[in-house]
């Protein structure tokens, strides 16, 4: 295995262009560790994005905020910009894992490793996400709702890098709760996760939950009552059976939860809540 | 500039690492963790390997002044940045850092295993936010483990440890 560190995104892409599919990107390294020390995963070409500073930065734009790839969860979590504008990602940020863990994960690296048990990717689709991908062949756009296609898989070719993502703010007065159901320890991964946000739809409440399938669920659906928004998601999905819950009692859980998350979102509530 | 270590498998190259304010010359795969290196090649065995994926925090270090597992951080990457492990907590001339003195007092420990990610969590916390409060402590340290069950001593130390540095 060779290591690189590059130091410009320019570099970065030079380096996929070349190795493809044997060159792996590596931020905080919360993930790519367990994989790489575990064998679960053979890496050629390690590409480090710690040097490559351009990647890091949170910035507000006209009605969104631009979060590099490689701002950390603490970053994000403690970020005036974000605190402001995207309060529910921020307090989604400081959701997940542990302090450790936070002030090295990196947003493109969760985005990336795509693990159907994590807290800020149904929250990000709830707003409206899109990821930003560069090559050396061009740039392209793809909403997060549409980056994640399965279990610990994206549409990311292999010379694309996830530069940065770009979170619409919600429109003020609009409530917003991601509730996140843990059924084992405050610092683990969720067992159900949903995100609500009030008005967000012509229909009403967008709701998107998470943790319970191969990607995050959000159905189009023209129904106001939170009672019935959980029934139909609980009868929508195909729960997971995990460690954490049986297929049954995540149901049961998404019906529960569903309904409670959108009456919160709908008083004008906007918190991350961990339940 | 691009800096590429050219490391074939089972060739090691030398890294430079800044811990507890020492500058150490060591050799290091491109696998190996902070963590192993810390114990292997430069014997300091205050941080320990419990999970190995980052939730029990037995292996806590400081890594330019905020708690990291060092399980999970390669030694290559750690070279850009501060280190400070438990040996380096106390002052040159041995005293003990207000939050190791506040864990001896309280007996904030049965085997001490995890006593070194607790006392490391807890004086990165004071660090940054020397008025945290007693929720915001609870938080910091709801991320270690500690399998003798000493958590209400433990929180009871780094409260008593804030209390001291804010007098």
């Amino acid at each position: 295995m060779r290591v690189h560190r590059p130091e410009s995104v320019g570099e970065v892409l030079a380096l996929l262009a070349e190795h493809g599919d044997d060159a792996k990107l590596f931020a905080g390294g919360t993930a790519m560790m367990i994989l790489l020390r575990s064998r679960l995963l053979a890496v050629q070409q390690l590409v480090c994005l710690d040097r490559v500073g351009e990647l890091r930065s949170i910035d507000a734009a006209a009605d969104a905020v631009h979060i590099g790839a490689t701002a950390t969860l603490r970053e994000i979590a403690d970020s005036p910009i974000v605190r402001e504008r995207l309060p529910l990602l921020a307090g989604t940020a400081s959701l997940v894992a542990n302090h450790r863990v936070r002030a090295v994960a990196t947003m493109g690296g969760n985005l990336a490793e795509a693990d159907y048990a994590s807290d800020p990717p149904p929250v990000l689709i709830g707003y409206g996400a899109r990821a930003r991908l560069r090559s050396l062949r061009g740039e392209r756009t793809v909403a997060v709702a549409d980056l994640i296609t399965s279990f610990y898989e994206t549409c990311i070719l292999p010379d694309e890098l996830l530069v940065d993502v770009e979170v619409p703010v919600a429109p003020p007065g609009v409530g917003a709760v991601y509730l996140k159901y843990t059924t084992r320890s405050v610092e683990d991964r969720p067992c159900v996760g949903v995100a609500a946000f009030a008005g967000a739809t012509t229909a009403g409440t967008r709701v998107v939950v998470g943790a319970v399938a191969a990607r995050p669920v959000a159905l189009d659906i023209d129904e106001r009552d939170p009672d019935a928004l959980g029934s139909a998601y609980a009868d929508a999905i195909s729960p997971i059976s995990d460690l954490r819950g049986s297929a049954a009692y995540r149901r049961r859980a998404v019906k529960a939860l569903v309904a409670r998350a959108v009456r919160r979102a709908e008083t004008g509530e906007t918190a991350a809540v961990r339940v | 500039m691009s800096t590429t270590t050219s490391t074939a498998t089972g060739v090691r190259e030398p890294v430079t690492l800044n811990v507890n304010g020492r500058s150490w010359t060591t050799s290091a795969g491109p696998r190996a963790t902070l963590l192993e290196v810390l114990r292997r090649e430069l014997r300091l065995f205050g941080a320990r390997e419990g999970c190995g994926v980052g939730m029990c925090g037995a292996c806590t270090v400081l890594a330019d002044g905020l708690p990291v597992s060092s399980c999970l951080l390669p030694a290559l990457l750690a070279s850009d940045r501060a280190i400070v492990t438990v040996e380096g907590l106390a002052a040159p001339d041995g005293g003990l850092h207000p939050v190791q003195q506040a864990f001896v007092d309280h007996n904030a420990f049965q085997c001490s295993y995890c006593t070194p990610g607790f006392v490391l969590m807890t004086a990165g916390l004071l660090d940054e936010d020397p008025d945290a409060s007693d929720e915001h402590i609870r938080e910091q340290l709801s991320g270690n483990l500690c399998r003798c069950g000493c958590y209400r001593e433990i929180v009871a130390a780094a409260i008593t440890a804030r209390d001291r540095l804010e007098a």
